[in-house]
């Protein structure tokens, strides 16, 4: 399956739990995980089953609540707040199964925000924020902002701006969710092309279709990861 | 850096945006601005007429004349009325006649009685002239100069006036009009309380001064005065009116007049004056000391006003507290550090208070200065509070937009993204 690749993320006996008052909820239960540089992974399992949980985990937006995680082979317990900002930056794009666009600000406003933070000049950040719009095929969209698009047209707003920084790390929670099988299969397509150059994936979906690209599925069951081959 | 301009060009993009979409929660809160604003301006504008006609009383009255009362007017007619000064004793006619025969760097000396106001009735035939404002005064022929009034027709008191004890009298223009509307006063009769006096003067008009009437006024001899008006035991406290020979010599002519008035008391070396004595420049001290606690109490109600404006800010700043919170869980989710957070909503906070500010700034003066001109008086710009209102509206909008910035900046992102 892999051979000698780098680690880059190492996840051991991982839990997230939800105490809420009488029920506790185990989200994540006792999760151990090595995602390996230029993987394509594939996360599959019915709603509710901690899929998000785990991606928000690997993506640095949350803490567990027991277990370790090693980022590049760093502790992300013992980092600073600006150190997670910028990994949260510059080495992972997120695609939110909710979007988490700005609703002030337009298409184009929205994908520069990563950029924002990275010490980029105004104009290059422009540029490079119309150049991700380009790929997902919203160049003519991009003075609108959020209510004035569509769900598929948002989605894509949401995979452009996790595109625009070129991070290596690509996690997406359900991507395709919102869009028709021509959009869907051009965003895959696109997907497949940052594997091919170095990239790596890990995506959140309910489709065979769009898992059967992957080099790798995943399966999970009440927090724990019942198939991973 | 790159990274703090970013913020800038984000950040006025976020705020003019935030405007055009809560226009009715904007028009609001600058309307909070606007009234503490126009308030202030408002009351600004009082206190500058006040002021003028506090200018007024000052020109109106001379530098080389003092005073010598039982106490100290202004601080009696503002009821800081202690028992000390009620028991002096009254001046009275002999001590003003030997202090007049004594006294050498005292060109001109007037014992003055002033009822003011005063409850006598002045009539003619059945017409009678009543008036809150009303006053009575007693004295010799300087008591015109010395408050500037001019005679439009006749003549003024003279010593034979005082000698005689004649009921002579002069009127004011304001008690002209009401009882002799057509003819010319001068030589006809005037009933002070039904006593009988020949009028002898008519002095011109001059308005008010600080909102007493300077035209509603009888006067007549000192000398018949105290026949008619002062009593069975004749104790009628006078007040004594000096003029020295100029202004250098003033003070002079004040240490004489209180050695003079102490030896005609007998009063011991090391005991107090009991009397009052005072030039002109300490009675307006004085009165300067009033209008400080005016303005003590104007900047109170400024204040209040001001926080008016300020929970306007903090309104505006408070109620999208929710949105901020998501948005900064995105931010950070993005990238965005604790201290690019910190800095991004500070100066969100500041340009949105300080254009709120200016708004209502520039409406209040508006609108203050309209008031203004209809109450006919000068514009005015009180800087000072200009001032005091921007730094206001400020920091309210940096204690309460980032309140809710420090407390998002430390949730993680999924906490903060989730919240609402
Ligand atoms: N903030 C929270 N508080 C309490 N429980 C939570 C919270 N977030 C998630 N959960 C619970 O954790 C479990 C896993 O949620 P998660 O969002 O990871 O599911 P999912 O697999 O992504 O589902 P879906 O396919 O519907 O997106 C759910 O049972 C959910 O109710
Ligand atoms: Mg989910």
């Amino acid at each position: 399956m892999t051979k000698s690749k780098k680690e880059i993320i190492g996840i051991r006996s991982v839990s997230k739990i939800y105490n809420l008052g009488d029920t506790v909820v185990k989200a994540l239960d006792n999760v151990s995980l090595s995602i390996f540089e230029n993987d394509f992974i594939s996360i599959m399992g019915p709603s509710g089953s901690g899929k998000s949980t785990l991606m928000n985990i690997i993506g640095c937006l949350d803490v567990p609540t027991n277990g370790s995680y090693k980022f590049n082979n760093e502790k992300i317990s013992e980092m600073k707040d600006s150190q997670l900002a910028d990994i949260r930056n510059q080495k992972i794009g997120f695609v939110f199964q909710t979007f988490n666009l700005l609703p002030k600000l337009n298409a184009l406003q929205n994908v520069e925000v990563p950029l924002v933070y990275s010490n980029l000049k105004r104009l290059k950040r422009t540029e490079k924020a119309k150049e991700a719009l380009n790929i997902v095929g919203l160049s003519d969209r991009i003075n609108h902002k959020p209510n004035e698009l569509s769900g598929g047209q948002r989605q894509r707003v949401a995979i452009a701006r996790a595109l625009v920084n070129k991070p290596s790390i690509i996690l997406a929670d359900e991507p395709t969710g919102n869009l028709d099988s021509k959009s869907g299969t051009d965003i895959l397509n696109f997907f497949d092309d940052l594997h091919k150059a170095g990239n790596t994936l890990i995506i959140v979906t309910h489709e065979q279709s769009v898992a059967k690209r992957a080099k790798r599925r995943i399966e999970i069951f009440d927090g724990k990861i019942t198939l991973d081959e | 850096m790159n990274r703090i301009i970013n913020y800038l060009i984000d950040v006025v993009r976020g705020v003019l945006f935030y405007f055009s979409q809560t226009k009715l929660r904007t028009a609001l809160t600058l309307l909070g601005i606007t009234v503490g604003v126009s308030s202030i301006i408002a009351i600004m504008t009082v206190l500058a007429t006040f002021e003028k006609s506090t200018d007024q009383v000052v020109a109106d009255v001379r530098t080389n004349v003092f005073y010598i009362t039982r106490e100290n007017p202004i601080e009696v007619s503002f009821g800081n009325n202690n028992k000390w000064a009620r028991n002096k004793p009254k001046i009275t006619w002999s001590e003003y006649e030997q202090l007049k025969r004594s006294l050498k760097l005292t060109k001109n000396m007037s014992a003055v009685v002033s009822e003011e106001p005063s409850d006598r009735t002045f009539s003619v035939g059945k017409k009678e002239f009543k008036s809150r404002l009303q006053s009575f005064w007693a004295a010799d022929g300087d008591m015109l100069s010395l408050y500037k009034y001019d005679i439009v027709d006749g003549r003024n008191i003279q010593n034979i006036d005082i000698q005689n004890r004649s009921r002579v009298a002069i009127i004011g223009s304001a008690i002209k009009k009401e009882l002799f509307p057509f003819v010319n006063p001068v030589g006809k009769e005037i009933k002070i309380d039904n006593i009988p006096f020949e009028i002898i003067a008519l002095t011109d008009e001059k308005g008010e001064i600080a909102g007493q009437s300077m035209d509603s006024m009888v006067g007549i001899p000192i000398s018949t005065y105290l026949k008619y008006f002062g009593g069975k035991w004749n104790r009628t406290d006078l007040q004594l009116v000096l003029e020295s020979d100029s202004v250098e010599n003033i003070d002079n002519a004040t240490d004489e007049a209180i050695g003079v008035f102490r030896a005609i008391r007998k009063i011991p070396p090391g005991q107090p004056n009991n009397f009052y004595i005072a030039t002109n420049d300490q009675l307006m001290d004085t009165f300067g000391e009033f209008t400080s606690y005016l303005k003590t109490f104007i900047g109170l109600i400024t204040g209040i006003s001001l926080l008016v404006a300020g929970i306007g800010i903090a309104n505006i700043m408070l109620v999208s507290l929710n949105e901020r919170i998501k948005e900064i869980g995105i931010r950070k989710a993005l990238g965005a550090r604790r201290s690019d957070i910190f800095m991004q909503f500070l100066i969100e906070a500041i340009l949105i208070s300080i254009l709120g500010g200016l708004v209502g700034i520039v409406l209040g003066l508006s609108f203050g200065n309209i008031v203004a001109l209809f109450l006919e008086q000068d514009p005015v710009i009180p800087f000072e509070w200009v001032f005091y209102s921007l730094q206001i509206c400020a920091s309210m909008g940096i204690i309460f937009g980032l309140y809710p910035a420090i407390r998002a900046s430390r949730l993680n992102p999924i906490d903060s993204m989730r919240y609402d």
